[in-house]
C-alpha cells in the first residue's frame, strides 16, 4: 500500500528520476539540456474515433479511458463574453466530439466552474471532467473543502480527474507531500468515490515536475506546457514527457500557443502548426483555451480528421523556433511570474500580480 | 581570511583573485548612488567612502541611463588612482561592436582612460552564454579592450540562476571576476554560494558578492533577519568584496562600521543563520531577482523581446523622460 508520508523508496527508475530532479533543482535548469541531453520523444499514441469529420481520441495513460485530442480549457471559458456564449461553446464542442473538459477551483473566482457546470447540465455523462485543487501548500482540509465547492459549482457528484494546480515553486513538492498535505486529500477523495483519477499541473520548470514524480505517488496524469518552443527552453517535452510515458501516466499538454499566442502574433508559427505540433506529441489531450465560438471552430477544424505530424516535420518546426525560443520570451509562464496566480503567491508570501506583474 | 593584517580599525583589503590587486572587503554600489537627490550629495558620499577606506567602486553603463556613471566620474575627479574602478557593459546578447561603443561612453562619463574591471552585465537568460561566445559576441570586445589597455581585468555579472553562471564559466573564457548574489537566503534557493562560489575559488577567479540584503531587503522587512546580520554573513564568505548599495550617509556609515576591523562569522554562526532562513527562503520569496523579472533592466528585456512593466523605477523614469520630464 502506498503511504504518502513515507520517505519515498528510490530504486531503479525512481532513483534515476530522483537524481535527475535533484540535479536539475540543484544546478538550476539552464544547464539541464547539456547535462542530461533530454530523452527521445516516445512514439505517438494510437488514435481511435478516426475519420475525416471526427475528433480523434487517445488513451488516457494506462486506463481504458479515451479522451479527445483536443480538450476545452476552463480558464478561457470564463473569458467568454457571456454565459450564453460559454454554454454554446461547450455544447458545440461536445457535439463535435470533444470530451475532455478542464477547469480549476480558482479560475475567475469560481465563475469558470459555475459556467461549465451550467453548460454541462444534462451532458455530464458525455464528458471526462477535470478540475484542479488550489491548496498551494495548505493542508488537506483546504483541499477537501475546495473539492466540495468544485462539485457543487460543476453540478456533479464526482470528477473524472482532480489535479493539484500550479506546482511552480521549488518547495511545492515538499509541501504537497508533507504530512497532512494535499496528497492525503487526493487519497481520501478517491476512497470516497468523489474523484476517479488524480494528477498535478504546473507551467514553470521541468525540475519541479520531476521532483513531484520522484515521490513515486501513483499519479494518473501530469499536465504541462508542450509546444514547439518548449523543446528549446527548459523543456518539459525532453525531461518530463518521457518519464510520464514510461510510467503510463497520462500526459496532458497545455499552452500549445505559448500562453497568449505571442509566437503567433510575432509570426514565428501559425496556429495550425502550433496546435498540430502539440497534438502530435504522445499526450492524451492538448488543452486549448477557447473563449469564443470563432476560436472553437478554428481549433475544431484543425482537430477534425487529425493525423500526427511526422518526426521530420516536428524536428523541422522545432529547429525553426529554436533561436527565438532560447531566452524564454515566447514562454512567459516559465521566464516570468506573469502566469503565477495570486492564490499561490499569497501562500508563498509573494507580492500580488498587481505589485509584481512579471 | 587574513582580514586583520591591515589593523583593527581599517576596512580589510582582500586580493581580487589572481590579478595581484587588492580591494576593500566592502564595495560601493553604483546603482544606489544614482538614488541620491543631487550630484553634490553623491560626490560627498563617495569622498566619505574613500576616506573611510572603501577602494572598490561598482557601476554600470545602464544605471539610471548613465547618471550613475556620470556622478561617480565627477566624484572621482582627482581621486581616480585611489580606487579600483569597475563598470559593466550592457549588450544583453548583442555583439562586440555594441559593447565597444558602450565602453567609450562609460570611460567618458567616468572621466578616465581606463577601467580596472569591466564586466558583462546581467547574464540572466539561458541563451546568453551561447550568444557571448558566438563569433562577434561580447567576449571579443573584452579581448579588444584589454589589448587596447582600456580595461585591466574582465568578468561578468548576473542575478538569476547559478546554472547560467556555470555555463559562462565552463565554456572556458579566462574571466578575472564573477559577480553574483550572495547572502544567507541564497544558501537555500538556487544557490550561488553552493554551486558557483567553490568553482570560482578553485579556478582562481575573484568572486564579487552583491545583494547581501536580498535587493530591497524583503526578509529584513518581514522580520526574519537583520540587515547587519545579512551583510556580515555575505562578507564572511570567501569573496574579494561585497558590493553594497548605499543611498544615504546613514547606510554608508552603518556599513563602514561593520566593515572596519571586520571579523568573519564562525562556520557555526553562518550555519545557524542559514538554518533560520531555510524554510522561508525555499520558494524564493525573498529573492525576487531570481524568481521574477523585477531586477531585469529595460535594456535586457528589450533585447530579449520581453515585456516591460511600469512598476519598475527605470521604466517609470524612461516614460517620464519621454513625456517631457527633466
Amino acid at each position: 500500500m502506498h503511504d504518502p508520508h513515507e520517505t519515498p523508496i528510490r530504486h531503479g527508475l525512481d532513483r534515476r528520476v530522483f537524481l535527475q530532479s535533484a540535479s536539475l533543482l540543484g544546478a538550476g535548469v539552464a544547464l539541464s539540456e547539456s547535462l542530461l541531453q533530454g530523452q527521445e520523444v516516445p512514439a505517438p499514441l494510437e488514435l481511435s474515433n478516426t475519420g475525416p469529420d471526427k475528433i480523434p481520441r487517445k488513451p488516457f495513460g494506462n486506463t481504458k479511458e479515451k479522451v479527445s485530442v483536443i480538450g476545452l480549457g476552463g480558464y478561457s471559458l470564463g473569458d467568454a463574453p457571456s454565459l450564453n456564449e460559454a454554454i454554446a461553446i461547450v455544447q458545440e464542442a461536445i457535439d463535435a466530439g470533444v470530451n475532455f473538459f478542464d477547469n480549476a477551483w480558482e479560475y475567475h473566482d469560481g465563475k469558470s466552474e459555475e459556467w461549465m457546470g451550467k453548460a454541462l447540465k444534462g451532458w455530464r455523462d458525455k464528458v471526462f471532467l477535470m478540475t484542479k485543487v488550489c491548496t498551494h501548500g495548505r493542508d488537506k482540509n483546504v483541499g477537501l473543502r475546495q473539492l466540495e465547492e468544485s462539485l457543487q459549482r460543476l453540478q456533479t457528484d464526482h470528477l473524472d480527474l482532480w489535479q493539484i494546480h500550479e506546482c511552480v515553486y521549488d518547495n511545492d513538492p515538499e509541501r504537497h507531500f508533507a504530512k497532512g498535505g494535499v496528497i492525503e486529500a487526493l487519497d481520501e477523495a478517491k476512497q470516497a468515490g468523489k474523484v476517479r483519477y488524480v494528477g498535478f499541473t504546473g507551467h514553470k520548470n521541468p525540475a519541479i515536475h520531476l521532483k513531484m514524480l520522484s515521490y513515486n505517488y501513483p499519479f494518473d496524469s501530469v499536465q504541462m506546457p508542450l509546444n514547439a518552443f518548449d523543446a528549446s527552453y527548459r523543456s518539459f517535452q525532453k525531461h518530463v514527457l518521457p518519464e510520464a510515458s514510461k510510467r503510463g501516466i497520462a500526459a496532458l499538454g497545455m499552452k500549445s500557443l505559448g500562453g497568449n499566442g505571442q509566437p503567433i502574433t510575432q509570426g514565428v508559427v501559425t496556429v495550425e502548426e502550433a496546435l498540430r505540433y502539440a497534438m502530435s506529441l504522445p499526450v492524451a489531450t492538448t488543452i486549448s483555451g477557447i473563449d469564443s465560438l470563432a476560436v472553437l471552430r478554428q481549433n475544431l477544424a484543425i482537430a477534425r480528421g487529425f493525423k500526427p505530424m511526422s518526426t521530420e516535420e516536428m524536428d523541422a518546426l522545432q529547429k525553426r523556433c529554436a533561436q527565438a525560443a532560447g531566452d524564454g520570451h515566447l514562454e512567459l509562464y516559465k521566464s516570468t511570474m506573469k502566469y503565477d496566480g495570486d492564490t499561490g503567491r499569497e501562500q508563498h508570501s509573494l507580492p500580488s500580480h498587481k505589485e509584481l506583474p512579471l | 581570511m587574513a582580514d586583520h593584517e591591515n589593523g583593527a580599525e581599517a576596512i580589510p583589503q582582500r586580493p581580487i583573485g589572481r590579478t595581484g590587486i587588492k580591494v576593500s572587503a566592502l564595495g560601493l554600489g553604483g546603482h544606489h548612488l544614482g538614488d541620491l537627490k543631487t550630484v553634490e550629495e553623491a560626490i560627498r558620499l563617495v569622498h566619505e567612502g574613500i576616506d573611510a577606506g572603501i577602494t572598490f567602486f561598482d557601476n554600470c553603463w545602464e544605471y539610471w541611463n548613465g547618471r550613475a556613471e556620470d556622478w561617480l566620474g565627477r566624484a572621482l575627479k582627482g581621486r581616480r588612482d585611489k580606487v579600483v574602478l569597475m563598470t559593466k557593459v550592457c549588450t544583453h546578447g548583442r555583439g562586440a561592436d555594441v559593447a565597444l561603443k558602450m565602453l567609450e561612453e562609460s570611460l567618458r562619463r567616468l572621466q578616465t582612460d581606463h577601467l580596472d574591471v569591466w564586466q558583462i552585465h546581467g547574464v540572466c537568460f539561458d541563451n546568453e552564454p551561447e550568444l557571448a561566445y558566438a563569433k562577434g559576441g561580447v567576449l571579443e570586445a573584452l579581448d579588444k579592450a584589454k589589448q587596447q589597455g582600456k580595461v585591466r581585468f574582465v568578468g561578468f555579472t548576473g542575478h538569476k540562476d547559478p546554472s547560467i553562471h556555470l555555463d559562462m564559466i565552463r565554456r572556458g573564457y579566462p574571466f578575472d571576476t564573477v559577480q553574483m548574489p550572495l547572502n544567507c537566503l541564497d544558501a537555500t534557493f538556487r544557490s550561488f554560494e553552493k554551486q558557483v562560489l567553490p568553482e570560482l575559488n578553485q579556478r582562481g577567479i575573484a568572486p564579487l558578492g552583491m545583494k547581501s540584503i536580498g535587493g530591497s531587503a524583503p526578509a529584513v522587512k518581514a522580520g526574519l533577519v537583520k540587515a547587519e546580520e545579512m551583510l556580515r554573513y555575505a562578507m564572511s564568505l570567501p569573496v574579494a568584496t561585497t558590493i553594497a548599495g548605499m543611498d544615504s550617509f546613514h547606510v554608508l556609515r552603518q556599513n563602514v562600521r561593520i566593515a572596519r576591523g571586520f571579523t568573519p562569522m564562525t562556520a557555526e554562526q553562518m550555519q545557524a543563520l542559514r538554518d533560520r532562513c531555510a524554510e522561508a527562503a525555499g520558494d524564493g520569496r525573498y529573492e525576487f531577482y531570481k524568481l521574477s523579472l523585477r531586477y531585469d533592466n529595460p535594456q535586457a528585456r528589450l533585447s530579449h523581446g520581453l515585456p516591460l512593466d511600469v512598476t519598475q523605477k527605470e521604466v517609470q523614469e524612461m516614460l517620464f523622460k519621454e513625456a517631457g520630464g527633466p
